[in-house]
């Protein structure tokens, strides 16, 4: 194993330590140590400064795909690994929360969907497109009824949303990704992108408002 | 003659909705939603409570984040897999 003084002579500067661990505040010292022995080389510095900051992205993204932790650790694993491994295929100046969820979702597809119990999503075809603010506007036209709706609950509706719907929704919403994007990591033109999105808030929205007149905090207005 | 953006309608708004609360649209097309919406009341308002339910479904959903127990076993990976290729 390589010493401390061969490390920082090797490297001719003492950053080892100050880039991924200084983020990740309950690393052990037993880790900042060895990564300093080992001195990083460049493609881990760059995977650990770009790429690992993503990592609660690429999880949710795997946890609402698979709809389990332990397979979504799993999937976040691999996706990471398989990330770091094909470091030279990522563009820089490219979006790399786009290329690792696409990663994510490719190995998803190929490894995991066919396993998968597919839960009973709802049909959001006939769902009314309108948006809800006319179903609130006498009583809450500012949406504070959303407040009151717990975070499993949202999870949950977003969860029952069909897959392709989910899949915009996730991407866009919560992973703050473009249309543009959007279209490649799911491989469909950015007008179905569009339209998935459109019809994937608004139905979400009513389940939500669903939700929150069936516990009280609203009522569903009689006009 | 000031520079106005072109005139548009409600319903051409609504269409736009989404697309102009994500910053999608071009420049052109924004600044005519931008002017619906400053003269007209209901619009605006519907603009508004979407752009709340959006905000909500961001704020709710990101609070979740990866176990630290997956970091630190990915790191460690990380340092198995620069080791292996030093």
């Amino acid at each position: 194993m390589v010493t401390f003084q061969r490390a920082f002579a090797h490297n001719g500067r003492d950053g080892n330590c100050k880039h991924l661990a200084l983020r990740i505040p309950h690393l052990s010292d037993d880790f900042r140590c060895r990564s300093a022995m080992t001195g990083g080389d460049d493609k881990r510095r760059a995977f650990e400064e770009t790429a690992l900051p993503h990592l609660d992205a690429v999880y949710r993204f795997g946890l609402r795909l698979t709809g389990n932790t332990a397979q979504a650790e799993d999937l976040t694993q691999e996706t990471m690994l398989k990330a770091y491994r094909s470091w030279h295929q990522f563009r820089p100046g490219t979006n790399i929360r786009a290329w690792l969820l696409t990663i994510l979702r490719n190995n998803f597809i190929n490894e995991y969907r066919k396993a998968k119990h597919r839960a009973e999503s709802v049909d959001i075809s006939d769902v009314e497109m309108r948006s809800v603010f006319h179903d609130v506007a006498e009583t809450d036209p500012e949406g504070k009824f959303f407040e009151q709706i717990v975070d499993q609950e949202v999870l949950d509706a977003i969860d029952r949303l069909p897959e392709d719907f989910k899949e915009a929704l996730i991407l866009s919403d919560i992973e703050g990704l473009h249309y543009q994007e959007i279209a490649e990591v799911t491989g469909v033109p950015v007008g179905t992108v569009k339209s998935r999105l459109f019809r994937a808030r608004r139905a979400l929205q009513k389940e939500l408002f669903e939700y929150a007149v069936e516990m009280g905090y609203i009522k569903r207005s009689t006009l | 003659m000031t520079d106005r953006a072109r005139e548009i309608d409600c319903g051409e708004a609504a269409e736009k909705l989404y697309e102009y609360l994500d910053q999608e649209l071009d420049a052109a097309t924004e600044a005519a939603v931008k002017q619906h919406l400053e003269m007209c009341a209901p619009c605006f308002q519907v603009f508004d409570f979407e752009k709340t339910y959006l905000k909500f479904i961001e704020t709710r959903a990101r609070a979740q984040g990866a176990p630290e127990s997956l970091k630190r076993k990915l790191l460690d990976q990380l340092f198995r897999e620069g080791s292996a290729a030093d």
